[in-house]
C-alpha cells in the first residue's frame, strides 16, 4: 500500500452479552479500493460494518478514519455513509429531497444543492425521477436513490450492506456493473458486504473472508481462488475437489501425500511427515483421459473412476466422476467438436503438481 | 336463525339512537308517535341556551387540553416502548394499557381523594388531569399499532447522513408518524368529550356537555335533550370515524411498505 490507509481497525472485538460476534479484527483499507467483506450468514459482516459507521460500539479495539480515532464519535460525525440493505429511504420525501437530505444538514446553498443533487441523480441514471415519490420506485430505482443519497455527501468511505440482496438476478448483474462504473467515476472507497462469492469476485479489489467473527483470509479475488490458505476458504470460493490424506514424505519443495488412491505430489513444503492434510484441486485444473489410453503412464496425482453424469452448462461442461475415494468434479469449456466422454466411461482424473493446494486446516 | 338474531341485535342497538335523532327534529314537544313534522326549533333552543353553550365550550376546552397533553406524553411513551425489547417491553406495554380495565368510578374516587390531599380545588384543570389519565392508555395503544411498524433503519439513515438525535426526530420520525399522532389525538378528544363518570367526581362546580345532558334528564325528558344528545353523539361519532380512519390507513401503509 503506497497511500496511507483510509480505514484502520485494531483489535476490534464485539460481544453481545456473553456472545462474541467479532473477535480481534485487524484490518487496513486502502484509499479508493473496493473491499468486500465476504462470509457465511451470521459471521459478523454487518456488525463490523456498523462499527465502522458508528451504529455499534466495539467492546474492545479502535477504529481510525483517515488516521483519526473515531471510536467514540456518533454516526453523524463520521465521514462515512451507508447504503442500507433495505434502502431506508425516507417515505415522506421525494427522490430529490431524499438525496438532498445530507447536503441540507450541511447548510449548503440552495443553488449548490440543486446542482449537486441533479448531477448525482444523473450519475445513477435517475435524472428524470427527481420529483417521484419513494413509493413509486422499483427495487432497482430505490437502490440507486439510496446510493445517490449516500454518495452525494462525498464520504471518505461508502459502506454497502448487501445492497443487491433484494434485487432479482438480472438487475443484480446490471447493478454490479453500475456500481463498478460509479466507483471509477467517484473514486470513493467502497466497503461492500455480501455473502455471494460471485458478487465478491466480480466487484472487489480485495476480499476479506470472514468466518465465525474472525478474518479467515485477505487477498485479491484471484489469490483467494488460486491459493486458499484453509479448507474453509477453498470451499467458500468457487467449487473445488477436496482429497484428504496424510503426508508420507517431503523432498525439497515437494511434498508427497497418500490420498488413499495412490500418492499425490504437491509443489509445497513445510508440512511435517504424518500430518493429516487436504488437497484442494479446482475442477478446471483437472485433466480427464480414458483409462485405457493412459494406463501405466503416471505414478502420481491421479484417481481412476467412472463418469457418473455429464452436466452441460452452456459455455462449460461439468463431469462428476465417482472414484473410490471421493466424488470428483472436472470442468472444461464446451468442446467445440462435441463432448466425447459420456456416462459410464472409465476415466483417469489427473492434475499437475502445482495445481493442487496443500491445506493443513 | 342467527341471521335474524343479528338483525334484532342491530335494531336493538341502534333503534334508540334513531328515535332520539328523529325526535330531535320534531316540530312539536311530543316525544311519542305520530310524528308531526320536521323543524329545527329544538336546536335553535339549545343554541340560544347559555347553559348549553357554556358546557359545550367547557367540553371543547377540556377535550382540547386533555388531547394536547395526552398527545405529547403518549407519543413519547409509545416511541419509548417501540425501542424496548423482550420482557421489559411486554411489562411496560401491559402497565401502560392496564388502566383501560379500571372502572371509572375507581379512578374518579381516587382522584378526588388525591386532589383533596394536595389541596387542589376542583375545576376545569382537575377535569383535564383526570381526562389525560383516562385517555392516555388508549392513545398509547393506538400509537403502538403504527409505531411497532416504524423502520428504525430510517432513523439510522438520518444519523448516517449527519443529523443528530434531535434533528433526526424532527426531520424524520415526527413527520412520518405525524398523521397517526393526529388521528390518535382526535380519538383522545372524542373520548374526553364523551367522558362522564370520572368527570362527575372531579368537576366541582363546572359542567361539561355530558354532565349538562344528565342534569337536564333529571329535571324532565324534553325534546331539547334530544337535540343536545344528537349533537354530542354526531360530534363524537364523526371524530372517532375520522381519527380511526387516519390511524387505520397509516398503519396499513406502514405494513405495506414493510413487505
Ligand atoms: N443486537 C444484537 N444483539 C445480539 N446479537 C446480535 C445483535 N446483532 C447481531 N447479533 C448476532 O451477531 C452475529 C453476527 O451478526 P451479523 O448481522 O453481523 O451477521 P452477518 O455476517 O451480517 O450475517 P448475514 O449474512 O446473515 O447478514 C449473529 O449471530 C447475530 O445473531
Ligand atoms: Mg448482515
Amino acid at each position: 500500500m503506497t497511500t496511507p490507509p483510509i480505514v484502520e481497525l485494531y483489535g476490534v472485538t464485539k460481544s453481545f452479552g456473553a456472545f462474541t460476534v467479532l473477535n480481534d479484527i485487524d484490518l487496513k483499507i486502502a484509499d479508493g479500493e473496493i473491499l468486500t467483506l465476504l462470509g457465511p450468514s451470521g459471521c459478523g459482516k454487518t456488525t463490523l460494518m456498523r462499527i465502522v459507521a458508528g451504529f455499534e460500539q466495539s467492546t474492545h479495539g479502535r477504529v481510525l478514519l483517515r488516521g483519526v480515532d473515531v471510536s467514540n464519535q456518533p454516526p453523524e460525525r463520521r465521514p462515512v455513509n451507508m447504503v442500507f440493505q433495505r434502502y431506508a429511504l425516507f417515505p415522506h420525501l421525494d427522490v430529490f429531497d431524499n438525496v438532498a437530505f445530507g447536503l441540507r444538514l450541511k447548510k449548503k446553498s440552495k443553488s449548490e444543492i440543486k446542482k449537486t443533487v441533479t448531477h448525482m441523480l444523473e450519475l445513477v441514471q435517475l435524472g428524470e425521477y427527481a420529483n417521484r415519490w419513494i413509493t413509486e420506485l422499483s427495487g432497482g430505482q430505490a437502490q440507486r436513490v439510496a446510493l445517490a443519497r449516500a454518495l452525494v455527501n462525498e464520504p471518505s468511505v461508502l459502506l454497502l450492506d448487501e445492497p443487491l440482496a433484494a434485487l432479482d438476478l438480472k438487475i443484480r448483474h446490471h447493478m454490479l456493473a453500475e456500481l463498478k462504473r460509479i466507483h471509477v467515476e467517484t473514486g470513493t472507497t467502497f466497503i461492500y458486504v455480501t455473502h455471494d462469492q460471485d458478487e465478491a469476485t466480480i466487484l472487489s479489489d480485495r476480499i476479506v473472508l470472514m468466518n465465525k467473527g474472525a478474518i479467515e483470509q485477505i487477498g485479491t479475488p484471484e489469490e483467494m481462488y488460486a491459493r486458499p490458505q484453509s479448507l474453509f476458504c477453498a470451499k467458500f470460493l468457487g467449487e473445488t475437489n477436496i482429497l484428504s490424506g496424510s503426508v508420507i514424505s517431503a523432498e525439497g519443495d515437494t511434498t508427497y501425500v497418500d490420498i488413499g488412491a495412490g500418492a499425490a505430489k504437491v509443489a509445497m513444503n513445510g508440512v511435517p511427515v504424518g500430518s493429516q492434510v487436504s488437497l484442494a484441486v479446482r475442477p478446471e485444473a483437472i485433466r480427464l483421459d480414458k483409462v485405457r489410453e493412459v494406463a501405466g503412464k503416471e505414478n502420481f496425482n491421479f484417481v481412476d473412476g467412472v463418469i457418473q453424469d455429464v452436466v452441460f452448462m452452456g459455455s462449460r461442461v461439468v463431469y462428476n466422476i465417482r472414484t473410490p475415494i471421493n466424488l470428483i468434479k472436472y470442468q472444461e469449456t464446451r468442446p467445440v467438436h462435441g463432448i466425447s466422454l459420456e456416462r459410464g466411461d472409465e476415466v483417469r482424473a489427473s492434475w499437475a503438481a502445482d495445481a493442487a493446494v496443500l491445506l493443513t486446516h | 336463525m342467527l341471521r335474524a338474531y343479528i338483525w334484532i341485535y342491530v335494531a336493538f342497538l341502534y333503534a334508540p339512537m334513531a328515535i332520539i335523532t328523529l325526535f330531535s327534529f320534531h316540530s312539536s314537544p311530543s316525544l311519542t308517535f305520530p310524528f308531526e313534522g320536521f323543524s329545527l326549533r329544538w336546536y335553535e333552543k339549545i343554541f340560544s341556551d347559555a347553559n348549553f353553550m357554556h358546557s359545550l365550550w367547557n367540553s371543547v376546552i377540556v377535550g382540547a387540553a386533555a388531547a394536547a397533553v395526552t398527545t405529547v406524553l403518549g407519543s413519547l411513551a409509545a416511541l419509548g416502548l417501540a425501542r424496548m425489547k423482550g420482557k421489559t417491553k411486554a411489562v411496560f406495554g401491559l402497565l401502560a394499557f392496564a388502566p383501560v380495565g379500571l372502572p371509572g368510578l375507581f379512578l374518579g374516587i381516587s382522584l378526588v381523594i388525591l386532589y383533596a390531599q394536595i389541596g387542589l380545588p376542583r375545576s376545569l384543570f382537575t377535569i383535564v388531569i383526570a381526562h389525560v389519565l383516562f385517555t392516555i392508555p388508549f392513545f398509547i395503544e393506538t400509537m403502538r399499532s403504527r409505531v411497532e411498524y416504524f423502520d428504525l433503519g430510517l432513523e439510522e439513515a438520518a444519523r448516517d447522513l449527519g443529523a443528530g438525535p434531535l434533528r433526526t426526530f424532527w426531520l424524520v420520525t415526527l413527520p412520518i408518524i405525524a398523521p397517526t399522532i393526529a388521528g390518535a389525538a382526535i380519538l383522545a378528544f372524542a373520548l374526553s368529550f364523551d367522558e362522564f363518570i370520572i368527570t362527575v367526581f372531579v368537576s366541582g362546580n363546572e359542567t361539561t356537555l355530558p354532565l349538562l345532558i344528565w342534569s337536564m334528564m333529571r329535571r324532565a325528558v324534553s325534546p331539547d335533550i334530544n337535540a343536545a344528545s344528537v349533537l354530542s353523539l354526531s360530534l363524537s361519532i364523526g371524530l372517532i370515524l375520522i381519527g380511526g380512519l387516519i390511524v387505520w390507513y397509516q398503519r396499513r401503509k406502514a405494513i405495506g411498505s414493510r413487505a
